[in-house]
């Protein structure tokens, strides 16, 4: 692949052969994935296809059976990948008995983010947070929830979001941020797995589709390169 | 070390604001030594062969009780696969939840310490008991850390702890309830059980340091 300079462009996520079993039953097989910079793909399948193994695999969370990534062009497991991954999973991944900010704080100091108290206000602005930061985060709405683990994901700016249906809990307003700040965020390349058909076309530019395990659809690597594509 | 001060921190923090478990684990502590002091016949006995044994049971399942509360909480807000997924290195992870538990742990101990003090006119809080107990507690925490840790995904986690940790701790409650015995003068020298307690103590914190990282492995 190259790009508009000539040069040619490090995929943000490149799988080779991904198998994954769980207990002798083989839940992803031998999956072959390049996702260009910038790109944003929507994972597809019914339940049961192996999109949230996969997308466990891809997130460093999962160790594949057998296979290979890299991950903005470092082989995993590298210690350099985590500050390269968001992660927007099923669960929040919050601390309940910690306020909004406090997770914030606590998940920008891991990541070591510079000028992390400007961070924190504008991402918590942002998902319509900020008044409501010293409160409990158990006390907050599954929605309210979403907002601060998108705020969470996008704490340390990654260049790679890895999302298991993000829209889940969210309001229309929600999934509007969400579209915004995430999924067609420009730059950010988006691997998301969604059962929201009807929204895939406000975001995504290409689509891979699993079946049992496997690829049966790929339509990424066609995805056209944006701004965030490095030569 | 400012990402370990921070998951140290947040431990503590987390510990502090979630301590149902630990006070239910204090108050279980509590009401055992009450119970022994009830059994026991003060006035006509010599009680202090009995301490080191009603001490150490008391301690045990204090920390059976609490041990793997704060991990499990983790697990099943889904912030342990944060932890992971971050650039923190699994041993600090580990290091955070030692030093959580271990505080907590060493809290409820002095209390029942001075408690049984007032209660069995036996003085307890000499720096040699201190320093057996802190000990003791070290190599046991660190293993229970390391036990709850691996049992975090497994069916049934709370019958398996007490069932892996129990047969594991021996040689350490051994240890620990001849040197308490020596240090109350029952025996001469505590010598080879501190050095006992220390070899395991030692032995237990670096396996589980070494053990975390593969242990969290999915």
């Amino acid at each position: 692949m190259t790009t508009e300079g000539g040069g040619t462009a490090v995929p943000a996520i490149d799988a080779r052969a991904l198998t994954r079993q769980y207990g002798g039953v083989t839940v992803v097989r031998g999956i072959d994935l390049t996702l260009p910079a910038g790109s944003k793909t929507a994972l597809l399948g019914s339940n049961g296809a192996g999109k949230t193994t996969l997308l466990k695999m891809l997130s460093t969370l999962l160790t594949p059976t057998s296979g290979t990534f890299w991950i903005q062009g470092h082989k995993v497991p590298s210690p350099r990948v985590a500050r390269s991954i968001g992660v927007l999973g099923h669960s929040p991944m919050l601390y309940e008995d910690f306020t909004p900010l406090e997770n914030l704080r606590f998940f920008a100091r891991i990541y070591e983010v510079p000028d992390a108290e400007a961070r924190i206000e504008e991402l918590l602005r942002r998902v319509g947070l900020w008044l409501r930061r010293h409160e409990q985060t158990a006390i907050l709405s599954r929605g309210y929830h979403q907002r601060l683990a998108l705020a969470r994901a996008l704490i340390h700016s990654p260049a790679v979001l890895i999302a298991d249906e993000p829209e889940t809990g969210l309001d229309p307003e929600g999934v509007a941020l969400l579209d915004e700040m995430a999924l067609a965020a420009p730059g950010l390349t988006v691997l998301a797995a969604t059962h929201r058909i009807d929204h895939i076309d406000a975001w995504a530019t290409g689509v891979v589709r699993l079946e049992r395990g496997r690829v049966v659809e790929d339509t990424s690597s066609v995805a056209p390169l944006t701004e965030g594509a490095t030569a | 070390m400012s990402v370990l001060m921070a998951v140290v921190g947040k431990d503590l923090q987390l510990a502090w604001r979630n301590r149902e478990g630990w006070l239910s684990a204090m108050a279980f502590a509590t009401i055992a030594v009450l119970t022994y002091s009830f059994a026991f016949d003060l006035a006509t006995g010599d009680v202090r062969p009995l301490l080191p044994g009603v001490l150490w049971t008391t301690f045990l399942f204090a920390g059976v009780f609490a041990a793997g509360q704060s991990f499990q909480d983790e697990v099943d807000d889904g912030t342990f696969d944060a932890l992971l997924l971050s650039p923190v290195d699994p041993t600090v992870i580990f290091i955070g939840k030692l030093v959580a538990n271990l505080i907590a742990l060493l809290i409820i101990e002095f209390a029942q310490l001075i408690l049984a003090t007032i209660l069995f006119d036996v003085g307890l809080l000499t720096p040699q008991l201190l320093g057996i107990v802190l000990i003791g507690t070290i190599g046991y925490v660190s293993l229970t850390t390391l036990l709850a840790t691996m049992g975090g995904h497994v069916r049934g986690r709370s019958v398996l702890m007490p069932v892996l940790a129990l047969p594991l701790l021996i040689p350490l409650l051994i240890g620990a309830v001849r040197a308490t015995g020596a240090s109350l003068g029952l025996e001469a020298g505590t010598g080879p059980w501190m050095l006992l307690l220390m070899v395991f103590a030692a032995w237990s914190t670096l396996a589980a340091v070494l053990l975390f990282p593969t242990a969290v492995e999915q």
